[in-house]
């Protein structure tokens, strides 16, 4: 009988019924996405910060210091320590391979290079877009247009194994009749005469950085030019991280197991590099601090604001939700006066209201998850550029949030109604 | 004596149901009508039509001239506003409103507010002294008193009255019969629903309905007339 | 005595309207709070960026630095004199920079020479290991970069000569720097320092400086820097900028979509109110129209006293807001957001319309059939 009471209430005046309808569409919609773009929020903007540049940088440990100046090197490429490219591959086996969107070698040879007049430069050995075997036999493309994004092209890129360069912008910029797409270069290393070399100009890159004054080469022939076959200098690296905190600053050798699990499982950059470093033995791994720091902080910040934000928008939602519940309550009250005359007891009377309002809540917010699903993607998409996709994991949360709320929407107005008289209602006052 | 009130085969149908099947009747300038008839006999409906509150579905009903079957919304409201005063058997006051503020609201849906006359249509019927008063804080009689200055403070052609007394205990229904008493000899027109045959004795008119017919006009007579005074 | 109604009317429905005064105001305190952070975001970002350090450099132009170790030079004073000529609030730090390449002992080493109490502004992200505050303004202190120090063995306190070509200089490390970077295999010392070992008084190799502001005020700055430098080359730091731009943008679009989305569920609730009220309403309204009130009247009373509350609420909320956005500051960014004296009268106007759009319910009281009243439903 309980349950056809309510079936009946449930069916009969769907109009009224309308208004907490609506505002539970509405407002599990609005609870949806927002929880689901602040769920999202934190990767997404990851991804953003990789524009960037990298945030890792390895070189070899027993390396002899750097003379860089302006990012050039000035050693003789006799001198010094220099890591394998075979060795690259494993980056993308570490338990963060899929965070590691990108590495780029580099290898600088100082270099005569012969225009209108011989000029001392920098040959820079570096990949654009290379295809790395990965030891599980796929390939992974990746090179400078995913680490120097920002690098900016006339013409086009060198092809990996051609006699192939493009010039930095401040170096054609002196020579442009020499230096220009189209026309041949010689370059000559100036401690040994027989290196002599002839490259294609392909293209004119603007970088921004020191590189403006060198000549890109593809890695392979900065190696044979070099006499160092197979090996380069620098490694940079963009990897997706989760900010840092003080957690993840600690001496993973002083954490206790537990803690390291934890430290290892999360995408800190401190484990990240702790990762290539295992596979790259050797190697000093560092954090480019400027880089990541930027990152953590200002995601950290934006993180908190967002749920602050999605707190607020979740508690409106709830107001919403609740006030209308107590609406339709009210407007019914001369029903419940019929019932209560009928000699229906409070209990029974609230139970008949509670259920209904449940099952709406059900209704409502599984209608709202969806539209909120899809007013999700399109709030990623015009934000992020991306659409979010729905994460299932939230409608629960999303009918507990509703079914609280209506129920506690309701509950006010029932337990006035559970004190009225119903013949005034009855006589229609 | 002028004829005021003029209807003609009037109908009116909710659905399948039919209030009105086709009544006609006059009434001149002055008179009291008493309308009476078991309830569902379309009195009401009557009442609604002739006061511009309900449209009919055929006929006529000309009052003061206008044929109310032919006004559009804005009409009506101009016609209720000007042309009729109401007296309804739940007072219908505004609860937050004072009985001074009640009776201007009627002014204020006519034209202007003009709180003197408003305190003297209070005074008028014998409540000056509690023109501050919430309805809340008046008894049933007291309250039916404002709803009474409130119908007449326009200065309407036509005093309808939907069982004005229904509510009120014996000592409060005689006060306000007496009311309609004294506005029936300053000559206004009153149309009155009433299911009480001694109040319907005090009309110069009883109309009764039936299925929403006309069934019975009588003249009442002088005797019982002064029986009531 | 359409104000004395308005007021009446107010008061009569204390309760049922006491859900839509309180989503108002707690709406309006979250818009204002929002909308003064979407206008001080920009800047509170902005400030974080800097701690990508440098955005703009300042070098000879004809920028060729020759393996020798030596380079073209600038004038310290001009570069200088050009800086603090067109300071504004913007430029968090500049410093001068004067490179060499040295010999510690046997090993060649990069010397940067440059004004040691701007480096920390210059660089907020460098692990600088040591009492660096303390002492850099001590004579022939010097910062190492951790890799030299790993290098040369050397830690904070250690003694460090540097030589170049025949002069020499004595040191004392006085921090030991981790950047992540080039800087790590660098050693910085005093610019008097470093110009009187090479013998290049008043001269230097560059500048870096690290300006605040929209990638547009960035450019501008760096075009009127250029202005007064003509025979030198300015140019911002293209990596940084771009980023900085796009980034800002996203997030202040994220927040304005939250803004409206808050609005529209306010809106509802105060819909849902206004339904409640609307029903209670009828047996007035239909009253008012049997006593000739006309429906735009009606309705238009009915308006106002949304309208009304809308523009309480809003005040209040606006108010509240002011506080929020202070806690919100805080909890954020560590420092309070500033509040602008615009968003009082756009929050009141936010809220007067969410109102008046949830007061929807109201207006189809104006089809209320009066005859429908006194029928007793």
């Amino acid at each position: 009988m309980f349950g056809r009471l309510v079936r009946e209430s449930f069916v009969r005046n769907p109009r009224r019924k309308l208004l907490t309808a609506a505002a539970l569409v509405v407002g599990m919609a609005v609870a949806t996405s927002t929880l689901t773009i602040a769920l999202e929020v934190g990767d997404r903007l990851a991804r953003e910060f990789r524009s960037l540049g990298a945030n890792l940088l390895v070189t070899s440990q027993s390396d002899t210091l750097p003379v860089e100046i302006g990012g050039v090197d000035y050693r003789p490429v006799n001198e010094g320590a220099y890591l394998s490219e075979a060795d690259l591959g494993k980056l993308k086996t570490i338990f963060w391979r899929h965070n590691v969107l990108g590495f780029t070698p580099f290898l600088d040879v100082p270099t005569l290079v012969l225009g209108s007049t011989v000029t001392s430069t920098t040959l820079i050995g570096t990949w654009y877009q290379h295809d790395v075997p990965v030891p599980d036999g796929t390939k992974f493309k990746t090179g400078v247009s995913v680490t120097h994004p920002w690098w900016k092209i006339r013409g086009r890129w060198f092809r990996d194994d051609a006699g192939e360069a493009v010039i930095g912008a401040a170096l054609a910029a002196k020579d442009p009749d020499s230096f220009a797409v189209g026309k041949r270069i010689q370059v000559r290393r100036a401690d040994d005469a027989d290196s002599a070399r002839t490259l294609v100009i392909t293209g004119i890159a603007s970088t921004g950085d020191a590189e403006d004054n060198g000549i890109l080469v593809p890695l392979s022939f900065a190696q044979g030019y070099s006499g160092h076959e197979g090996q380069f200098r620098q490694l940079f690296i963009s990897a997706l991280t989760k900010p840092a905190d003080t957690f993840s600053e600690r001496d993973p050798l002083k954490m206790t197991p537990t803690e390291y699990d934890r430290w290892f499982c999360s995408p800190y950059i401190s484990s990240i590099g702790f990762q290539i470093k295992t596979v790259l033995p050797g190697t000093d791994v560092r954090t480019i601090r400027r880089v990541a720091d930027t990152e953590g902080n200002i995601l950290s910040r934006v993180g908190t604001l967002l749920w602050i934000v999605t707190l607020a928008a979740l508690a409106a939602a709830g107001l919403a939700v609740a006030a209308t519940s107590a609406t339709t309550v009210l407007e019914r009250r001369g029903e419940i006066g019929v019932m209560k005359a009928l000699g229906a007891s409070n209990m029974l009377v609230a139970g008949i209201f509670l259920a209904e309002q449940l099952l709406l809540a059900v209704v409502g917010a599984s209608i709202g998850f969806v539209v909120g699903a899809v007013l999700a993607r399109g709030l990623g998409a015009s934000i992020f550029g991306t659409p979010a996709s729905p994460r299932l994991i939230l409608f629960p949360v999303v009918l507990g949030l509703a079914a609280i709320v209506a129920l506690a929407g309701s509950l006010i107005p029932l337990r006035r109604a559970a004190h009225f008289n119903p013949a005034p209602i009855l006589r229609g006052e | 004596m002028a004829t005021l009130v003029q209807v003609d085969d009037l109908r009116k149908e909710f659905g399948n149901v039919r209030a009105l099947a086709g009544v006609s009747f006059s009434v001149e300038a002055g008179e009291w009508i008493a309308i009476m008839g078991p309830s569902g006999s379309g009195k009401t409906t009557l009442i609604n039509i002739l006061g511009g509150l309900d449209m009919p579905t055929a006929g006529q009903a000309v009052v003061d001239g206008v044929d109310v079957a032919r006004l559009d919304e804005a009409g009506l409201t101009r016609f209720r506003a000007q042309k009729i005063g109401f007296v309804f058997q739940q007072f219908h006051l505004v609860p937050y409103l004072t009985a001074l503020e009640n009776v201007m609201l009627a002014q204020y849906f006519h034209s202007t507010t003009d709180e003197k006359e408003a305190q003297q249509a209070l005074e008028r019927v014998g409540l000056g002294d509690r023109v501050e008063h919430l309805p809340g804080a008046l008894s049933g009689g007291e309250q039916q008193r404002v709803a009474v200055a409130r119908a007449l403070i326009n200065h309407p052609k036509l005093i309808l009255a939907d069982e004005p007394t229904g509510n009120l205990d014996e000592a409060n229904e005689e006060t306000i019969i007496q009311l309609f008493k004294e506005l029936h000899q300053e000559g206004h027109t009153i149309l009155m629903v009433t299911h009480d045959p001694s109040i319907g004795n005090l009309a110069d008119r009883r109309i009764e309905f039936a299925h929403g017919r006309l069934v019975k006009v009588t003249p009442s007579n002088d005797t019982s007339r002064n029986a009531y005074r | 005595m359409f104000w004395r109604l308005l007021w009446k009317l107010l008061r009569g429905s204390g309760g049922r309207l006491a859900v839509a005064i309180l989503s108002l105001v707690s709406c309006a305190m979250v818009v204002s709070a929002l909308l003064n952070l979407e206008f001080d975001i920009e800047h509170k970002l902005t400030q974080e960026f800097r701690m990508l350090g440098a955005n703009i450099l300042v070098s000879p132009g004809n920028a060729q630095i020759s393996g020798s170790g030596t380079a073209e030079v600038m004038n310290e004073n001009e570069v200088s004199a050009a800086i603090a000529a067109s300071k504004e609030p913007a430029v968090v730090a500049a410093a001068p920079f004067l490179y060499v390449v040295a010999s510690a002992g046997k090993t060649p080493v990069v010397v940067a020479g440059t004004k040691l109490e701007e480096l920390s502004k210059l660089e907020p992200a460098w692990r600088i290991e040591g009492d660096w505050n303390s002492s850099h303004d001590l004579p022939a202190s010097c910062l190492v970069g951790r890799n030299v120090a790993r290098k040369l063995l050397l830690a904070v306190g250690s003694p460090l000569r540097l030589t170049y070509l025949n002069e020499s200089a004595q040191f004392t490390v006085a921090g030991i720097v981790d950047a992540g970077g080039t800087e790590d295999n660098q050693v910085f010392v005093g610019l008097a320092e470093a110009q009187s070992l090479t013998k290049l008084p008043g001269k230097i190799s560059l500048a870096q400086l690290s300006v605040s502001g929209t990638s547009n005020s960035i450019s501008k700055y760096a075009a009127r820097l250029a202005a007064a430098l003509p025979a030198y080359e300015v140019r911002p730091i293209r990596q940084i900028t771009e980023a900085e731009g796009d980034l800002l943008n996203r997030i202040r679009l994220l927040i304005v979509s939250m803004v409206v989305l808050i609005l529209v569920l306010t809106a509802l609730c105060v819909l849902g109110t206004m339904a409640a009220l609307a029903m209670e309403r009828r047996q007035d309204v239909g009253l008012m129209k049997a006593l000739g009130g006309s429906i735009g009247r009606i309705v238009a009373l009915f308006m106002a006293e949304i309208g009304v509350l809308g523009a309480a609420g809003g005040f209040v909320g606006a108010i509240l807001g002011v506080e929020l956005s202070r806690w919100m500051g805080q909890r954020v960014f560590g420092t309070a957001i500033s509040s602008r004296w615009e968003i009082f009268p756009l929050t009141i106007v936010l809220m007067v319309a969410v109102a008046l759009a949830g007061a929807l319910p109201l207006r189809l009281l104006g089809k209320v059939k009066p005859a429908v009243i006194f029928r007793g439903e």
